[in-house]
């Protein structure tokens, strides 16, 4: 019954992936470049990777991290995963924007950066949250998402300490946009196209 | 604690190399590469390093960590895999490899760490080569000596395209085979591509590889290709052989066409004529039709005279001499007889076919009168019945040319007169030529028209018109010999009023007048009476002037009358009767023979000596 109402609508779900992965790799590719500028501008050669690798808010989520996971998931949930992922965001990188605006000699490459990813981001779960209740209308509204308790670390006097909450939380952002972008393509593979692509 | 159990690790093993002064210039394996292919896998490598020395370290092994949840597990595992990806290699199969998952390895030896690294598996992935590459060809420029192909590869066997894991990006180079730098294209996510403008005599090497986008690096290069574009002789000669002709066909036509206007544009008028000649318009060798315009009559004529159709007798100085040109189309109808009898005869076919006026040229008219031009058409389509009439219309318009100066002169009351006075002037002059008529005093061989109209056969031979041949100052005409003359007709167009003329005037307007004249002191009453009757015989009584009506200023009627039925004798010409001054003379009429055949009297006028001679 599910395919039945795809097929119904694939022009116009082609239409939304098509947009989604188009905004999700756009997403990723300013993450990127935000990180390597973060990274090559504060916390180079300091070995930040190591301590950076702590953890992101969006772990608790039980997302697929190989092509196996990813193809055993469902795709309600799927998508549901992708939604919250997004969702979780949303907060984070408000904080973020804001406290990249109020630093002392405030980098506008970043900064820019930062307030475009916002942006998209809200234009991405919009484009989901209508993907998904093209492909599965009965699906309830699903408003329990990861929160994002770090802004104090971003607020630390101790620049160290600082920047490294600031590394974290964009290595963080570039590994999830990478996620779900790759979430997408694989689902629009999937969904559209029937697995060739 | 433990993470600086790591860090002191990872310090002693940057150090070591600082710290290592043994005789063996050995070297700690590192990790020289980790590559994951198509990001299920990944694998390790390190570098072989033989201990010589004293220092005999153990085998080397290898040791990875991945943060599963929020917390560092510190548990080392061991490489599960030390052969597949050769030596000094540690292969990670799919179910070890996560993508979003950091991880850290470390390499150690007697366990003693010596590398260590920490990454994510994206950040090492470097697909593999591109496969399948071929070529074909595009097409080849016009001048033989360039052209383009069409690269096509595949991806890599491993890469999952087609579920979407991979998303790839490829790399062209190519160059030519003596060459040594490549050139390179921009990265291109299709699987195809054209290369433009290669040397056809030229040999090339292309090469494509792969690398995930966004992140990773770029993996091998492929096999080269070699591109050998083919000389293609048929196609040079071909490009060769091209004819313009389309260039050709412009210019030819944009050069004519200036050709064209240049001549008609020119001055030289040999040339233009000899490319655009003249269309001949309708018009008469040699005369002027501006010349026609005005009217010059004169000139017309004697131009005219050169021409087929002028007839001799037409005399140039008379302006308004008129006739109608007879087309005899046969020669039959020459010899048949007169106009007179074409005119009379009951084969219309025949006279309408005779009174056919040539073209233009020939039909000439009088001056200017519009009367007659109509008059002179009509009677080309008319019955002759019609045209009969046609022709003393023509007549009375004729005399009212000439009464012309006489209207000037006259009052209104002789208006009417006038045309009728000058009627039977012309008609006496018109003798009839087989009537045995004696003619006298006649200076001018006339002829007398005794046209009987109620037999008209005898009138075969009586010729309808006279041609004036003088017009005397006093308006009077002359009439010339030998023309048909329409007096027959002209009868009819006598006025019914005749206005009685007083003898004084009668007499003191006109140089000479005919019997008719005086007759038309008569009152007009019997006159009337005269000509209803008289229709047929009509003219006999007018050409003849009995001394009778001459003498007798009344009582006429009676007389009239019964001329009609009389068959007097009628005198071709008449004796003077009085001679009232040298202004005019009035004629008797009296049966004289006439001694000279020849010998005719015109309407009238007779010279002094000529009345010598008729007088007895």
């Amino acid at each position: 019954a599910g395919s039945l109402l795809l097929l119904l609508v694939s022009d116009l779900l082609l239409y939304l992936f098509d947009r989604a992965v188009v905004l999700s790799h756009y997403i990723h590719n300013l993450s990127s470049e935000m990180f390597s500028e973060f990274d090559k501008r504060y916390t180079h050669g300091r070995g930040f990777i190591t301590k950076a690798i702590n953890s992101c808010h969006t772990s608790s989520l039980a997302t697929p991290e190989d092509k196996e996971q990813a193809q055993q998931i469902n795709q309600k949930d799927f998508l549901s995963l992708i939604v919250s992922i997004l969702r979780s965001w949303n907060e984070p990188l408000y904080h973020l924007v804001t406290e990249v605006r109020g630093m002392q000699e405030a980098p506008e490459t970043i900064l820019s950066k930062a307030v475009e990813i916002e942006e998209q981001t809200k234009r991405l779960l919009e484009g989901m949250e209508l993907i998904v209740s093209q492909v599965h209308p009965e699906t309830k509204e699903n408003e329990i998402y990861p929160v994002w308790s770090g802004l104090p670390s971003l607020q630390m006097a101790d620049e160290e300490s600082r920047l490294s909450a600031y590394y974290n939380l964009l290595h963080c952002l570039r590994r999830d946009s990478h996620k779900i972008d790759n979430y997408l393509k694989l689902l629009k593979c999937r969904i559209i196209h029937n697995n060739n692509c | 604690m433990d993470l600086w159990q790591l860090l002191l690790t990872l310090a002693l093993a940057g150090s070591s190399d600082a710290f290592s002064g043994s005789e063996d210039s050995s070297k700690e394996p590192k990790f020289t590469k980790c590559r994951s292919p198509e990001r299920e896998t990944f694998s390790c490598h390190w570098t072989d390093e033989v201990h010589h020395g004293t220092k005999n370290l153990g085998p080397i092994q290898l040791f990875y960590t991945r943060r599963n949840t929020q917390e560092w597990t510190q548990e080392w595992k061991e490489c599960p895999d030390y052969v597949s990806a050769g030596e000094n290699s540690c292969y990670f199969n799919s179910s070890f490899t996560s993508i979003w998952i950091p991880y850290c390895i470390k390499l150690t030896s007697n366990g003693d760490t010596v590398d260590e690294k920490c990454f994510s598996v994206d950040e090492i992935v470097q697909p593999d080569p591109p496969i399948a590459l071929n070529w074909t060809l595009l097409n080849v420029s016009l001048t033989g000596i360039h052209a383009d192909i069409q690269v096509r590869w595949e991806a890599p066997r491993n890469a999952d395209i087609q579920k979407g894991w991979m998303v790839l990006e490829y790399e062209l180079q190519y160059k030519e085979v003596n060459e040594t730098k490549w050139k390179m294209m921009d990265p291109i996510l299709s699987t195809s591509v054209p290369v433009y403008s290669l040397k056809v005599d030229k040999e090339y090497e292309v090469r494509v590889r792969s690398k995930q986008r966004n992140s990773g690096n770029y993996g091998e290069f492929s096999e080269v290709l070699y591109v050998t574009l083919p000389q293609m002789s048929q196609f040079t000669c071909e490009e060769d052989f091209y004819f313009p002709w389309l260039l050709i066909i412009i210019f030819g036509i944009f050069g004519l066409t200036v050709m064209l206007f240049v001549f008609l544009f020119s001055k030289q008028q040999r040339i233009k004529m000899l490319i655009l000649p003249p269309v001949p318009v309708p018009k008469i060798k040699g005369i002027d039709p501006d010349l026609l315009k005005e009217g010059k009559l004169e000139e017309v004529n004697t131009i005219l005279a050169i021409h087929d159709s002028y007839k001799p007798e037409f005399h140039s100085d008379d302006s308004w001499v008129e006739f109608i040109e007879l087309d005899i189309d046969e020669p039959d109808e020459k010899t048949e007889g007169s106009d007179t009898d074409r005119l009379l005869s009951s084969d219309h076919e025949k006279s309408h076919s005779n009174l056919g006026v040539k073209d233009g040229d020939s039909g000439r008219t009088s001056c200017c009168e519009p009367d007659i031009l109509e008059t002179d058409f009509n009677a080309n389509d008319i019955h002759e019945g019609t045209s009969e009439v046609a022709q003393p219309q023509r007549l009375k318009g004729e005399a009212d040319l000439l009464c012309l100066d006489q209207k000037n002169q006259n009052n209104s009351p002789y208006h009417d007169a006038c045309p009728a006075t000058q009627q039977p002037s012309v008609i006496q002059a018109e003798k009839n030529k087989p009537q045995p008529l004696p003619t006298e005093g006649a200076e001018s061989t006339h002829q007398a028209a005794h046209i009987q109209l109620s037999n008209p056969s005898s009138l075969a031979n009586i010729d309808f018109y006279a041609q004036v041949s003088d017009i005397t100052p006093a308006g009077s005409v002359v009439l010339s010999p030998g023309q048909k003359n329409k007096a027959g007709m002209s009868q009819y167009d006598m006025h019914p009023e005749m206005v009685s003329l007083c003898q004084e005037n009668f007499l003191m307007d006109n140089a000479y007048f005919c019997e008719a004249d005086a007759k038309k002191c008569i009152p007009v009453a019997p006159h009337i009476k005269v000509e209803s009757h008289i229709q047929p015989s009509f003219n006999q009584e007018d050409i003849y002037i009995t001394t009778e009506s001459l003498t007798t200023a009344a009582g006429r009627p009676g007389t009239e009358e019964h001329v009609p039925g009389s068959e007097m004798p009628v005198p071709d010409y008449t004796s003077i009767h009085i001679v009232q001054s040298p202004q005019g003379l009035i004629l008797n009429a009296t049966a004289l023979p006439l001694p000279d055949k020849e010998f005719l009297s015109s309407c009238g006028y007779v010279s002094t000596d000529q009345l010598n001679k008729i007088m007895p």
